[in-house]
């Protein structure tokens, strides 16, 4: 213990706290409150006065399909998350760590969509897939086929899809990868020399060494997907085509700032926080039980 | 011990940082009150003889804040920004400080939150409709009776069509206006004349042209229906319900009103609009029709601007629906805005002076004149323009033979409510949500507002 009085520490916590709490916690009460009222404006004006509607923008949350919509989108993209980001980042690692000469090169290159803001790449994309003119329908006039609409409603959630989950897979790639590196090299000469294979090796040293880092990701993935915001926003905004590429972030703005309904909007925001803290905490205790079953 | 006091020396250190931003503010509060009472002192000086206060004038800086909507990518900023310059080039002891940006929700939002704070600006140049009844209400602007009392020159060329015209929804006028829009149907003549289609003058024309059009691989009509329908809300209910349905503001919608927004469904059907309406802005679906890939575009007069093609380009009145009710050559604009002097500048000696030379500045004739430059209507009597473009003057004419101007539902209605139509739209363009639901429940919303 580093200290036997405990009170010292409150000191430090005091200003981080006031921060927190005027910044964080008193909006978010606030926004509970106005989501109990019709609000007219942003902020209440002097002179104006909002209705109470009590619980109906709770209800509305009930029957609103683009909403389950959103929730749908962004558990599908968590799932996604996972899989492809992880995944690849998991696979590039174990390949780049397994290369002699250029790793820096490799590092450079995976990282670097990182580098590029959303809008950036959301723009790129979106003249990727412009049905006049867009590159891919440029390429497919060339061939002599017909162009597609690539952001058509049976499309459209995956061609978002693949730029959400591309650029970021270098992010996965270099946590994973540090995670590799402090994996001592003894361990795998011992595998080899008792003729274990390099596919072998990933299964029973590997990963096994990996789980925490892993841990780590699948958290960071699964939590990242419900802030999913910009790239879907400049790609599709308002959910387009017909609401189908909402997401929890993108909806609420929508309904915030794009549709005036700031009450409802309140209600999203609600829906969102209850949503990341039940999600944290569910991997949270999944990490938990690994942790356990590994002791 | 010395560990106790390292903690409290770091936490001293870190409250003083956090809060060195607050005592630069007190400092400058400061400053400023004393500037306020030095200000006051003078103003008691002030009440002297005419040449004396002209003299003190010129020792008394004013600085004076203001917003407009004229700026950013705006096409009046330039314009808005020469005035201002020359203002203060003959005015020298006042200041603008300008926060001028493009009039979009974010920006609305702003002004809101300005105004509910108590840092609303001196001068604002804003809508005069419905939109602005959330700052209306919080009675922080002067009426136009009031300065007119003390400043009989103020507004002084300004016509009073345009003057009522900019009545707040309350009836009561704050505003001075500059322009006027009017909405019409822009059309690439040429592509027209290429297929040999006629200009749409009705509903069938119009049917006809977009069939043909279609066939020969010309996106019909530009429109976003996922970012601006608006136009075609208006003139689809204008055309639908006539003109005296169209400015009522019923608690449940009309079933002519829910015929017209049926008829995107109509025109969606028929391939009327660009493949991927649903998902493109309106700056793009622009671009296609500038770059002739689409015929028609419906748009305000202040797209004229924008085109490149302006001797090839027209603008004709709506072609109208099937049943229509609204006369033909019946159009959608009016005037929306106007500077509006807030009761902060009005309630201080030396800033009342100025904000009122500055609106009056600004609502000129001369400076209308070069406001309107020949596009939309003028708030005062304007002198015609020598060399207009083939477009401007097609314009013009569409404007000046209108047989009827409404002002757009958005000036009628609360703005969330608005939005509720102008949101649903991609769904009633596909069927999936029926125009008098969509109707109904804006209408609703709007209805517990008043």
């Amino acid at each position: 213990m580093l200290y036997k009085k405990k009170s010292p520490l409150l000191v430090f916590v005091i200003p981080g706290l006031l921060f927190l709490t005027i910044f964080l916690y008193l909006p978010f009460l606030e926004n509970i409150k106005n989501s109990c009222f019709d609000m007219t404006s942003i902020v209440k004006m002097p002179g104006s006065d909002w209705k109470y509607i009590g619980a109906d923008n709770y209800q509305k949350l009930l029957t609103d399909k683009d909403l389950m919509v959103a929730i749908a989108n962004s558990f599908k993209m968590m799932f996604l998350t996972v899989v492809f980001e992880v995944g690849i980042g998991f696979v590039l690692a174990i390949l780049v760590m397994n290369i002699k000469k250029g790793q820096q090169i490799f590092r450079t290159i995976f990282f670097f969509p990182i580098v590029i803001s959303a809008t950036a790449i959301g723009l790129l994309f979106k003249l990727f897939y412009n049905f006049n003119g867009g590159m891919l329908n440029q390429i497919l006039l060339g061939m002599g086929h017909e162009p597609v609409n690539w952001l058509n409603p049976q499309l459209a959630f995956v061609m978002v899809s693949i730029p959400t989950l591309w650029s970021y897979v270098g992010f996965y790639f270099v946590i994973l990868l540090t995670g590799l590196s402090d994996i001592s090299d003894d361990i795998y000469e011992a595998a080899e020399i008792d003729g274990c294979s390099k596919l072998k090796q990933v299964g029973y040293i590997t990963i096994p060494l990996m789980k925490s880092v892993l841990a780590t990701c699948v958290t960071l993935a699964v939590t990242g997907a419900l802030k999913i915001f910009d790239l879907p926003w400049v790609i599709v905004p308002n959910g387009a085509p017909q609401g189908l590429t909402h997401f929890l972030g993108t909806y609420m703005y929508q309904v915030t700032f794009g549709m005036n309904n700031y009450d409802y909007g309140s209600v999203l925001a609600i829906v969102i926080v209850v949503m990341g803290v039940l999600i944290s905490k569910a991997v949270g205790v999944l990490t938990a039980e690994k942790k356990e079953r590994r002791v | 011990m010395k560990k106790k006091v390292l903690s409290v020396l770091l936490v001293a250190a870190m409250t003083a940082s956090m809060l060195a931003g607050c005592g630069a503010a007190k400092e400058e509060a400061a400053g400023t009150e004393e500037v306020k009472v030095e200000e006051e002192v003078q103003t008691a000086e002030t009440e002297a003889p005419a040449d004396e206060q002209q003299a003190e004038e010129a020792k008394n800086p004013v600085t004076l804040k203001t917003v407009s909507m004229f700026g950013g990518t705006d096409p009046n900023a330039p314009i808005y920004e020469e005035i201002n310059k020359a203002f203060m080039e003959e005015n020298s002891y006042i200041t603008v400080e300008d926060n001028s940006q493009v009039s979009d929700e974010e920006w609305k939002a702003t002004i809101a939150a300005d105004f509910s704070v108590g840092n609303e600006p001196d001068v604002l140049q804003f809508f005069t409709d419905a939109t602005a009844n959330t700052i209306i209400a919080t009675d922080k602007f002067v009426t136009v009776e009031e300065i007119k009392a003390e400043y009989p020159e103020y507004a002084k060329d300004t016509l009073d069509a345009a003057l009522t015209a900019v009545t707040n929804t309350d009836g009561v006028s704050r505003a001075i206006p500059t322009t006027g829009y009017w909405e019409g149907l822009y059309c690439n003549k040429d592509l027209f004349d290429q297929y040999g289609v006629e200009l749409p003058t009705d509903w069938e024309s119009l049917t006809n042209a977009i069939a043909v059009f279609k066939e020969n691989g010309i996106i019909p009509i530009a429109c976003s229906l996922n970012n601006v329908p608006h136009y075609w809300i208006e003139f689809l209910m204008l055309y639908s319900a006539g003109e005296e349905s169209y400015t009522s503001v019923p608690e449940t919608a009309p079933a002519e009103w829910a015929a017209g927004l049926e008829t995107f469904k109509t025109l969606r059907d028929m391939g009327a609009f660009p493949e991927d309406t649903d998902t493109v802005d309106d700056a793009y679906v622009g671009q296609l029709f500038k770059d002739k890939k689409a015929a028609m575009q419906l748009d305000g007069s202040w797209y004229l601007g924008g085109v490149t093609d302006v001797e090839n380009t027209v603008v004709i009145p709506f072609p109208g629906v099937e049943n229509q009710k609204a006369k033909a050559g019946a159009l959608v604009g009016g005037m929306s805005s106007g500077f509006y002097i807030t009761k902060k500048a009005w309630d201080d000696p030396d800033k009342r002076d100025a904000a009122v030379k500055f609106v009056m500045a600004h609502t000129n004739k001369d400076s209308v004149q070069k406001y309107w430059n020949g596009n939309g209507q003028a708030a005062c009597a304007v002198e015609p323009i020598d060399g207009m473009s083939p477009l401007a003057l097609s314009g013009l004419e569409y404007s000046s033979a209108a047989s009827s101007i409404c002002a757009p539902t958005d000036s009628r209605i609360d703005p969330e409510a608005y939005k509720i139509i102008v949101g649903g739209i991609v769904k009633v363009s596909t069927g999936e949500l029926s125009a008098q639901d969509l109707l109904d429940e804006a209408l609703s919303v709007n209805a517990a507002r008043k």
